[in-house]
């Protein structure tokens, strides 16, 4: 399948965030580049990530390791999320507002 | 249109410092930023609060305007223009980029609340002030489909930002489920690629059936003779209905599972999961004397 590259450091250009940054995202394995002839490329896949974390660095001031944490949490929170989806779906089988209310003897 | 108290909402006093400031928006900023907020209405409402005040109040001008006019804003106008009258005025205010404000980049319904804008204008919104976009904006929107649309197949106009975009629901989608469109989103920034369209759709039960996974429940009222003797009973599917053959000595919510008569399978043409039938017994309220005599007998003998 074809992918859509973009390079590093036309990337970090336009967006005005330095090389050194995603260079730690890389060791942290936060980002994967694709190296070609030595160039490194980012995967348009990995941008709203990048993007992401940028903004926390940049605009909060979190640190790679505390980026790190929080994607592992986000994840969670995603996994957490679509679990109660289908707990929440599997719930209406047993709901039901026909139920008579009858005294005990 | 209310008056907005931008330093109960940073959680400082007037008299605060800009360090003072710009730490109350840091911390808050940290607890409701849509990125660590994901899908939380509250939060992202939240943020944006927080960054209009952080835009008033970290400007110095602004902060000062703010200050001037605070609950008389809605006469801010006319000062203002009464003192350029007379030659008294401070001339335009200057709308520089503000440290900071980065609620568009992250995503979100940007925009001032119409007190600000009554205050200090429209000219500007807020956000990218880094000037590090580069992917566009990423949209999300519901898509409200009934159980029955929703086992087909189908082509579904919606309306994004004004633009008309004909997508295909595939069969089978769940509720809750959340497809992404590709480069549907905002414009890219400096040559960058469009955003994504995320549409989460929304599929309630019907009055029949209820939905697990692919699997479909319906249940039956069953009389209490074809329960006890055994017989046949019609039940309603996706696509019609189907007898079945009941068992005799059928218990009160038995359920029966029929193959392939449930919901079809996200993507996978020709798969279907399965309808549960649970039969109630209903138990005939009102006897003749005749009918209760033979229970009776019926009772005597077992």
């Amino acid at each position: 399948m074809e992918k859509d590259l973009i390079i590093l450091k036309e990337y970090c250009h336009n967006s005005n965030v330095d090389q050194s940054f995603i260079l730690l995202l890389e060791e942290g394995g936060l980002v994967e580049f694709v190296i070609i002839e030595g160039e490194r490329y980012i995967e348009e896949s990995q941008l709203g990530d990048l993007e992401m974390f940028s903004r926390l660095y940049y605009d909060l001031s979190i640190n790679v390791e505390g980026i790190d944490a929080i994607n592992h949490l986000l994840n969670k929170v995603i996994q957490l999320r679509n679990e109660i989806m289908e707990l929440k779906n599997r719930l209406t089988l047993y709901e039901s507002d026909d139920s008579e209310i009858v005294e005990i003897i | 249109m209310a008056y907005i108290d931008y330093y109960k909402i940073l959680g400082v006093d007037k008299s605060a410092s800009q360090d003072a400031i710009k730490k109350a928006y840091k911390k808050l900023a940290r607890k409701y930023h849509p990125d660590l907020n994901p899908d939380d209405k509250d939060a992202k409402r939240k943020f944006q609060e927080i960054n209009e005040a952080n835009e008033v109040l970290s400007d110095p001008e602004k902060r000062k305007k703010y200050d001037k006019y605070g609950e008389n804003w809605k006469h801010a106008d006319e000062f203002e223009s009464q003192q350029n009258q007379y030659g008294r005025g401070q001339g335009q205010y200057g709308y520089g980029d503000m440290g900071g404000s980065f609620w568009s980049e992250a995503g979100g319904d940007e925009g001032f609340s119409s007190f600000f804008e009554s205050l200090f204008g429209s000219g500007r919104k807020s956000g990218k002030s880094s000037n590090r976009g580069f992917k566009g904006q990423d949209f999300n929107a519901e898509l409200h489909l009934s159980l029955n649309e929703a086992t087909k197949t189908h082509k579904k106009v919606i309306t994004v930002n004004g633009k008309n975009l004909r997508i295909t629901v595939p069969a089978g989608i769940a509720n809750g489920q959340t497809i992404k469109l590709k480069g549907q989103g905002g414009s890219g920034v400096n040559n960058g690629p469009a955003g994504d369209l995320y549409i989460t759709f929304i599929i309630p039960d019907d009055n029949r059936f209820k939905r697990v996974g692919n699997d479909l429940y319906v249940t039956v009222s069953l009389d209490i003779y074809t329960a006890i003797l055994g017989g046949e009973q019609i039940v309603d599917t996706l696509d019609g209905k189907v007898k079945l053959n009941v068992k005799p000595g059928t218990q009160n919510n038995t359920k029966v599972r029929l193959k392939g008569k449930g919901f079809p399978v996200y993507k996978k043409e020709g798969h279907y999961g399965d309808l549960i039938v649970t039969y109630s017994v209903v138990i005939p309220e009102k006897l003749t004397e005749e009918q209760k005599e033979l229970f009776r007998k019926i009772q005597s003998l077992s």
